[in-house]
């Protein structure tokens, strides 16, 4: 996994190589996310105090205690959220640099920004649809702001890299593909706060932990955030490395045959 | 050679597409059969949901279906002649600026949109909701129709224009088009609901839901047509 010539400089950061780097944040990123899943199933509190079977009375509702239970899933669903969301903006600001500098090195970053976000953005849905599954007994509602905003940040996504595939010339596919990351990622905040502004059918809510997080519960989410933080840049830079091997074997290529 | 002013530009471009669509009504007639065909769709799906089904609850989302899908037909074709015949490429090297050409061509598209609206509009409230109670003052549907057919117009003519450059296109435009309308189409639906429904969710008033719809319509579509204008210079340039 050697890197060198053009394309990236060997660099060294605070004393470690770019390479080193992603390890370190590949190991630490897979630390605190483990540390995360054990925090959450064993050490932090669960809501209301619920146990494995039976229910509880809460607020003169009998709520069951697998519902209380499914609340855990909140430790893995909000970090990969968030993430993805934030490796979006990283996408959508390399496709800015793009447009801007016709540098097509950004265009490389921008769609493997793309790609983690695609994969954050995925298990951001699977969790979510499990605790939907859980929490209010179906596999998928419409009227729930969260999850139709990720469906919608999903086929943006999925648009995205639909759109790159039918495009046959390589520098106009990299300009649509820059300006319609730049369109996806100004539309996803405005689908997520025009549902959650619109007032639909309301699903009936069950009570949760309310108000903030508790100590141990936040140790938790924030374990959770910076452990899918640092494994997705790990595999952003893992994923990064073989697309620019790849634009070196093409100039290789093309210099032996010309 | 003078600079030519930039309303004239937009007026000659925009009288081009006008003139063109006069010549062979094609767009039109297309856009208008399709329309009422959607509709006729829609009396088959509905044909076994029985008498004491109420329509109502999901006409306004059936209405802005049938114009999302019209939209999309129309603006594949506003662009794909232009590519054919080669007209883009006379227009990019006539001395027109890349700005005007969006507006003229989103011009264009939303005057064509607003005329099969309002072609369909009357079609669908006699098959459908003729002699139902309102849930508002039916005149005011004109406010979420015209900022929908806005925000269509203006960020469809981005996507098309790029969608047209692809293989497969109309399957393209769909693929960007809905996902990226999907905020403004939930707006304008809420809108055109609480005027279609009588009997709203406890708890919303009409105003409530009515203008708080609208201004959030109202809202992406500033934003989404400003980026879509500042965009289009990239994508017309590729």
């Amino acid at each position: 996994m050697r890197v060198a010539e053009q394309g990236i400089k060997q660099r060294k950061f605070l004393g470690l190589t770019g390479n080193a780097w992603t390890l370190l944040m590949l190991g630490v990123g897979a630390i605190l996310t483990t540390a995360d899943f054990i925090l959450a199933f064993f050490y932090t509190p669960v809501v209301y105090g619920a146990g494995v079977g039976g229910s509880k009375m809460i607020g003169g509702v009998v709520v069951s205690q697998q519902l209380l239970f499914s609340q855990k899933i909140f430790y893995f669903h909000v970090p990969v959220a968030i993430g993805s969301f934030l490796v979006f903006t990283f996408a959508a600001a390399y496709a800015v640099l793009f447009l801007v500098r016709k540098d097509s090195n950004y265009d490389i970053r921008s769609r493997t920004g793309m790609e983690v976000t695609l994969l954050l953005v995925m298990l951001t849905l699977i969790t979510g649809d499990i605790w939907t599954r859980f929490e209010w007994g179906v596999w998928w509602a419409f009227g729930e702001p969260r999850l139709t905003t990720y469906a919608i940040m999903a086929l943006l996504v999925v648009a995205y890299f639909v759109l790159r595939a039918a495009v046959s010339d390589d520098e106009r596919r990299a300009t649509y593909g820059a300006v319609f990351c730049i369109i996806a990622w100004i539309d996803a905040p405005i689908s997520f706060v025009i549902t959650r502004m619109i007032p639909t059918s309301i699903h009936p809510v069950v009570l949760r932990a309310g108000g903030g997080l508790t100590g141990s519960q936040l140790l938790a989410f924030l374990l959770g955030l910076f452990g899918m933080m640092f494994t997705s840049w790990a595999i952003y830079q893992l994923r990064l490395r073989e697309e620019f091997a790849k634009v070196r074997i093409d100039a290789l290529k093309e210099a032996l045959e010309g | 050679m003078a600079k030519i002013s930039s309303s004239r530009q937009f007026k000659a471009i925009l009288r081009k597409d006008i003139v063109m669509e006069m010549r062979t009504g094609e767009m039109l007639t297309s856009m208008g059969l399709y329309a009422v065909l959607v509709l006729i769709v829609y009396g088959v799906a509905l044909s076994q949901a029985g008498s004491s089904f109420d329509v109502q609850r999901i006409a306004a989302g059936l209405l802005w279906l049938a114009i999302l899908f019209t939209s999309m037909l129309g603006l594949n074709r506003s662009l794909v002649h232009e590519k054919d015949q080669g007209c883009l490429d006379a227009l990019l090297l006539s001395p027109v600026d890349r700005p005007i050409i969006f507006f003229a061509k989103a011009t264009g598209n939303l005057i064509f949109l607003s005329i099969v609206e309002v072609l369909i509009l009357p079609l669908f409230y006699f098959l459908f909701l003729s002699g139902k109670p309102m849930g508002g003052p039916f005149w005011l549907i004109a406010l979420p129709l015209i900022v929908g057919s806005v925000g269509i117009a203006g960020v469809g003519t981005l996507l098309a224009t790029m969608s047209v450059n692809t293989t497969g296109k109309d399957f393209i435009l769909a693929v960007l088009f809905i996902p990226v309308m999907f905020p403004l189409l939930f707006s304008v639906v809420a809108a055109t609901s609480a005027i279609l429904i009588s009997d709203p969710i406890a708890g919303i008033t009409f105003a409530d839901a009515f203008w708080k719809s609208l201004a959030l319509g109202a809202g992406y579509d500033v934003i989404m047509v400003l980026a879509a204008f500042g965009l289009y210079e990239f994508i017309i340039g590729a």
